[in-house]
């Protein structure tokens, strides 16, 4: 079940659920609205390969905005802390800036029961698209668990800021 | 509801999971790793309307995706469920690399059980290996009474392109 947007409010009330900054007039009916922070992360390795720690540089985003062109994709992430041990998280775009070509994830939507900290969003643009930092970006829902929980003790715990793959630290 | 890592495990013992092989290690929280398969089809051309995929095995040493080219992979284990529906997605590592996995057609079937075929589309050049834990599989509860078996592509267990061309939709009446 997904819940509503009270009964996120409720839970961030009681602290079943964290999103730090709230802002009550973010809550949607079925979700909360997450903005986009200033900083974000461009790879510069020429392949990426699993196997080795990829190359970045890190990036601001001005507040006049950042130009993404077509085929553009960089790491961004939230204001908002967000996570919880009781709700599973899954984050979407906001349907208007998916109805300017812009995707904020590009697979993994899902996010862990206990995983806590910025969401990196994968931003990719299929359009030329403008960006600027504190933009409503993205949303969160909440879906009910079944069964006996065990917490997210990953490698992302407690992100600040954008993270880029650590999929290397798999021994892929 | 979504299941929790135990919640899968337990439910793989009383038979209405199927993760084969299985590793405990892959459990998540609320989902599990799935690997690459080695089998791996490349978009190759278009002739007559029908989409030409040439067969390629991915070697150990690595596979290179070219950006916005269209690969179709597969899932090392056979998975699937008679009790519960599926979500299968990318790992948030693979998505960070920006891999579109599965992007549009994440959706497994209740009763549906075989390796599946993933849809690849790289933004970067991007290097797969085979067997590489490279996406999650989520599974729901349902809400209602259950269909028999429907058509589907649940027998197979190697990538597989569309059948839409068969039924004739790209046109060719």
């Amino acid at each position: 079940m997904i819940l509503t947007g009270r009964e996120i409010s409720k839970n961030v009330e009681d602290s079943r659920i964290r999103i730090e900054p709230f802002d009550h007039a973010r809550i949607t009916t079925n979700s909360y609205d997450l903005t986009l922070a200033e900083e974000y992360i461009e790879y510069t390795s020429e392949i990426l390969d699993p196997r080795k720690a990829p190359e970045y540089k890190k990036c601001t985003i001005p507040v006049e905005g950042l130009r993404l062109k077509k085929g553009d994709f960089i790491l961004a992430s939230s204001k908002e802390r967000v996570g919880s041990d009781h709700f599973v998280p899954i984050i979407h775009a906001k349907s208007g800036i998916a109805r300017m070509g812009l995707f904020v994830h590009v697979t993994a939507d899902l996010i862990d029961i206990g995983s806590f900290g910025n969401v990196t969003f994968q931003l990719y643009a299929t359009l030329p698209v403008k960006v600027y930092p504190g933009m409503l970006l993205g949303q969160v829902t909440f879906w009910t668990p079944k069964g006996e929980i065990k917490l997210y003790e990953g490698k992302y715990q407690n992100s600040e800021g954008p993270q880029a793959s650590k999929i290397y630290a798999d021994g892929t | 509801m979504i299941l929790t890592g135990a919640e899968i495990k337990e439910s793989i013992r009383r038979g209405e999971i199927k993760l084969d092989p299985f590793d405990p290690e892959q459990v998540n929280p609320n989902s599990y790793n799935y690997r690459l398969g080695s089998k791996l089809k490349v978009f190759k051309e278009i002739k007559d309307d029908i989409q030409i995929f040439e067969d390629v095995v991915i070697p150990e040493e690595g596979y290179i995706l070219e950006p916005h080219q269209m690969y179709l992979g597969h899932t090392a284990e056979t998975i699937g469920s008679n009790k519960y529906a599926m979500s299968l997605i990318g790992r948030s590592s693979i998505g960070r690399l920006g891999l579109f996995l599965q992007i549009s057609a994440n959706l497994g079937h209740t009763t549906s059980s075989h390796k599946w075929t993933l849809e690849m589309v790289s933004v970067k050049p991007l290097k797969i290996y085979p067997y590489m834990k490279i996406g999650q599989v989520s599974f729901w509860e349902n809400c209602g009474e259950l269909m028999p078996d429907q058509f589907t592509y649940a027998n197979f267990n190697a990538p597989q392109e569309a059948y839409i061309r068969h039924n004739n939709i790209l046109g060719v009446s």
